[in-house]
């Protein structure tokens, strides 16, 4: 198969995860407040451990590279966030049904699987063993943020399929970015440390001020702690093993 | 003059630990100790120890990765035992009571037992020849000075003075020396048991930013900044050990 065609399947599948994430409200107009703390804290640790995997192989091709990527990975979310003003908005909120809250919840939504797209996509170009290996890491960790995705969407009205469609339309980004940047930097393999650095980058800060805040009121610290850690060290656990 | 080798093991271990009390220094220009420092001085030690730990594990992988993670849960476990035990007693160290006193304590259990495996790696090296030892001596003392820092950050805005915070990170290395001389005596003994040692490390660093010192950062600062000094600081971290 076309080394394209890979990134795009597998990316596609990771976007296609996202429509399980309904399974948890089926039966159920809501789940208790517990479980999005739950989910948040397995995708932040699942978005840590590919970080983790990322920064790796990043530092062997170019450590300086890497580092600057990375702040300017910091430095774009932190932009994004500002000028869209979300910067602290409570992604978890189940009981708002303001407009404008549920199209930033979106938009954020968005934005954040964009960003995994270029840690796919670059992934992919490091070789595609390990981008396969990103991708099914995302696809999984697709599905605890579309639960939170649907839970808030349910606590609108919004039908179980309509939700499902929704999650998974949220990742299309996804899917464009992992294939444009593998197209992108198959041809210019000298910005892969640095794009390596700004998916770490978006990764982390991703995760410290989109995920975590909200679920310690959810689920407490002890309990994200030992989800986040746990799924983490899985992840870390699974990729030394692979390569 | 012709010194044992194992007084130079010892003497090597002992300078790695000083130099952790370095990382106190930048703190003597830091006087304000508003919850908001204290919450901003949190997001830097919590991205130093990801860092850390990032590195950490990396080398545990490299010698196996199944022994890390068990290594990984252990530290988790360790940290939840602390943690529980600690939380029993009314803590009081000087004029500090509750949950300031028991991140504070619960920081130096973690970095001291921490060091354990720095000190391992310091006598095991010694089998590589001086040269080998000298470097990873020299890399391993710079490495600590950011962790000096971790622990000056969570020690200081509670009030700790400049020579608690240089002391308390010496204290928290002085498994370096101590193990380093065992390390060397019996390396082969030694190596079997370092990535159980690396994970463990990692293992109660990654949990100890999670459970202590994140929660109480976002408590008091705005996400955006804590966001930005917790990566800002892990990526400087990265930088540092993949320098090294």
């Amino acid at each position: 198969m076309d080394p394209t065609l890979t990134v795009l399947l597998y990316s596609s599948l990771a976007a296609a995860a996202a429509a399980l994430g309904v399974l948890p409200l089926v039966g159920r107009t809501q789940v208790p407040k517990v479980w999005i703390g739950w989910a948040n804290a397995i995708a932040g640790g699942l978005m840590l451990g590919s970080a983790h995997a990322l920064s790796g192989a990043g530092v062997e091709l170019g450590p300086f590279s890497v580092a600057a990527g990375a702040l300017l990975g910091v430095a774009f979310t932190y932009g994004t966030h500002r000028v869209s003003d979300t910067e602290d908005l409570d992604l978890n909120r189940l009981a708002d049904t303001d407009p404008t809250y549920g199209s930033k919840v979106l938009l954020t939504s968005f934005l954040h699987s964009a960003s995994e797209g270029v840690a796919i996509g670059v992934a992919m170009v490091i070789n595609l063993p390990f981008g396969i290996f990103v991708a099914l890491a995302i696809a999984v960790h697709n599905i605890p943020e579309a639960t939170v995705l649907c839970a808030v969407l349910r606590g609108r009205g919004v039908g179980l399929g309509t939700a499902a469609g929704l999650a998974m339309a949220m990742n299309s980004g996804q899917v464009l970015l992992a294939v444009t940047v593998f197209a992108v930097l198959s041809a210019a393999p000298a910005a892969v440390p640095p794009v390596i650095g700004f998916a770490v980058g978006t990764l982390v800060y991703l995760v410290l001020v989109e995920l975590i805040p909200e679920s310690y009121r959810e689920a407490g610290p002890t309990t994200i702690a030992v989800l986040t850690s746990l799924t983490m060290g899985v992840l870390i656990l699974l990729h030394g093993g692979l390569s | 003059m012709q010194l044992e080798p194992v007084v130079v093991v010892f003497l090597y271990g002992l300078l790695t630990a000083v130099a952790t009390g370095l990382g106190a220094l930048p703190f003597v220009f830091v006087r304000s100790v508003s919850p908001r420092a204290v919450a901003y001085s949190n997001a830097i030690a919590a991205g130093l120890m990801l860092g850390a730990s990032f590195g950490l594990v990396a080398e545990g992988s490299e010698r196996g990765s199944v022994q890390t993670f068990l290594g990984t849960l252990l530290g988790i476990a360790f940290i939840l035992v602390t943690q529980r035990l600690l939380g029993e007693h009314d803590l009081e160290i000087g004029q500090l009571r509750g949950a300031g006193a028991r991140r504070m304590l619960l920081i130096v259990i973690v970095m001291t037992v921490h060091s354990f495996a720095e000190g391992v790696a310091i006598g095991s090296s010694f089998a590589g020849g001086l040269t080998l030892a000298t470097l990873i001596t020299a890399a391993i003392a710079v490495h600590n000075i950011p962790e000096g820092l971790a622990i000056s950050a969570v020690l200081r805005p509670q009030g700790a003075t400049i020579a608690a915070c240089a002391g308390w990170s010496i204290f928290s290395s002085l498994p370096q020396p101590l193990m380093a001389v065992p390390a060397f005596l019996f390396v082969d003994a030694f190596r079997p048991a370092l990535p159980y040692g690396v994970g463990f490390a990692a293992g109660a660093m990654v949990f100890m930013v999670f459970v202590e010192l994140l929660p109480e950062a976002f408590e008091h600062a705005r996400r955006p900044a804590v966001g930005l000094l917790a990566s800002g600081s892990l990526i400087a971290m990265i930088l540092f050990q993949a320098l090294l």
